[in-house]
């Protein structure tokens, strides 16, 4: 079928080389593609006869395989059209190459298609006098030996597409100098969570506990004997402190008679928790003498800007510890304690303050 | 390729659009006058935090980006009709349910962190992986500025 096909008289064929912009657009298309390619002249410059047989396994696997894709194998016209022009200027070799080739492309047809691209090219080679213009093509180029079945290349697409957002994300991370991609990933999303975090820390301070968490601190620094002026905040007064811990514990220990996860809720609001009784005794003694030196300073710029920093370490369950502001809050609700002393080591967090 | 989208827009406002939002919003809360009581700490607290997230929501682009507009919806539900949500022109989860069972082999170490980051941002249930990290991108942008509004309240209204 495709001999007879072959061997026809081309007088409207030749129409078609001589006005390639009108003809078929599968005829455009792989010439477009013959034309675009890079190495197409080296093969222009060899000699006829090496061509067609030696380069058409040669070129299977070359990387011009996006023209398999434009090539149209049901449609074989366009091409025979482009032989009989040819065999008009008298490359009569390639005739027979075609036609044996014409069989393997049936034969080939499921596999990548590749034998009719050296069959084109062999034929444009010698010719060379339609002239392709050149569009913009949308389809994806087939990487050398992969397959080009579309699902293969939509997962492509879809990998070029995440890992170009990914190094668009790099730029917004800190640290996102990781080339790996597992590593790259971790980054961002503890990235996120960071920034998170940081609004709830910021929307605590903010106007929301500033107010509670300040007076903490003045109580604190009051019953530790410092100075009350060094306890920055404003917002509270020293005389106010010790009442505030009174009527937290009053609170707490109401909170606990109903349910202990709202006494935790509240306590954590206002960044407190409960330990057990000998571990804040064995905390308080170690520390009592090593840390109130540094906090004396330290107390100074308790004020704003730091109280992120407190609310930070609230969250961050550090172990400072004020040993006279834990002895307050035991000695009152004593007997709950210790009853809740098992809840109370898991959570074994202090009274969260510089 | 040249159908390959160059243009990924992840602009955001500058900090003054972030600002004006938060500050307004700070004030409504104020207007409900919740703050008498400082036993109520946890539930300012929670207050501030959601009307930070709704204010940066609304700064960055209201509902022409997914994840403010899945967490304005959140915000909305129950409450009195803050937000319009204008009609989409198309479903965004087409892809989602034409693939999903695919996607488990596509690249399994970026699919599981695509797993964690859904739960991380808001509306990140619906979308694919690409889509997903484009809206990550955008919104990990917008809560940088965020914080740097709220640092800068802070810091500039603390008393000294």
């Amino acid at each position: 079928m495709m001999n007879s096909s072959l061997l026809t008289p081309s007088s409207s064929s030749s129409s078609h080389i001589q006005t390639p912009a009108t003809t078929t657009f599968d005829h455009e298309d792989f010439l477009d593609q013959i034309f675009s390619s890079a190495p197409w002249p080296s093969v222009v410059d060899d000699a006829h006869p090496p061509l067609p047989s030696d380069s058409f396994h040669g070129h299977d696997v070359d990387s011009r395989n996006q023209q398999i894709m434009m090539m149209p194998l049901n449609d074989g016209s366009s091409v025979h059209a482009l032989y009989n022009g040819f065999s008009a200027s008298g490359s009569l070799p390639n005739f027979h190459i075609p036609q044996g080739s014409g069989g393997g492309l049936m034969n080939q047809e499921r596999q990548t298609q590749t034998p009719s691209q050296p069959q084109a090219r062999a034929s444009t080679a010698t010719g060379g006098t339609v002239a392709a213009p050149p569009q913009s093509r949308t389809k994806v180029r087939a990487r050398r030996g992969q397959a080009t079945d579309p699902h293969s290349i939509a997962e492509r697409l879809r990998r070029e597409r995440i890992a170009e957002r990914m190094k668009a994300l790099q730029e917004l991370v800190p640290n996102g100098n990781k080339i790996d991609k597992a590593s790259m990933l971790d980054e961002i999303i503890d990235y996120v969570k960071f920034l998170q975090l940081q609004v709830k820390v910021l929307s605590m301070s903010r106007l929301g506990g500033a107010a509670s968490v300040s007076s903490q601190i003045s109580e604190a620094g009051g019953s530790h004997g410092n100075a009350t002026s060094a306890m920055a905040s404003g917002s509270q007064t020293a005389g106010s402190s010790n009442d505030n811990i009174t009527m937290t514990e009053h609170q707490v220990a109401k909170l606990m008679e109903e349910d202990m996860g709202s006494a935790m809720q509240y306590l954590q609001g206002k960044g407190l928790c409960l330990m057990p009784i000998s571990l804040a005794t064995a905390i308080s003694t170690a520390t009592c003498h090593t840390t109130r030196n540094p906090l004396i300073p330290g107390a100074a710029d308790v004020g704003g800007p730091s109280s992120p920093n407190l609310s930070n370490m609230t969250i961050q369950s550090t172990n400072t510890t004020m040993g006279h502001g834990n002895g307050k809050l035991k000695g009152n609700g004593n007997g709950i304690i210790e009853g809740s002393s098992s809840i109370s080591v898991k959570e074994a967090v202090s009274v969260s303050k510089p | 390729m040249a159908s390959a989208d160059k243009t990924i827009n992840t602009d955001v406002p500058e900090k003054d659009v972030f600002a004006i939002h938060f500050l307004q919003s700070l004030s409504n809360l104020r207007i409900q006058n919740l703050f008498n009581s400082p036993d109520t700490t946890n539930y300012r607290v929670r207050k501030i935090k959601k009307a930070a997230y709704v204010s940066m929501a609304r700064a960055a682009g209201g509902t022409s980006r997914l994840w403010s507009r899945a967490l304005l919806r959140r915000a909305a539900k129950g409450n009195n009709k803050i937000v319009r949500f204008p009609r989409r022109k198309r479903k965004v989860t087409w892809k989602i349910s034409s693939k999903r069972r695919r996607s488990d082999q596509r690249a399994p170490v970026v699919e599981d962190a695509a797993e964690r980051l859904r739960n991380l941002v808001p509306g990140g249930g619906g979308m694919e992986t690409s889509k997903l990290m484009e809206e990550t991108a955008h919104y990990i942008k917008c809560l940088s500025m965020q914080v740097k509004v709220m640092q800068c309240l802070v810091d500039g209204l603390s008393p000294k």
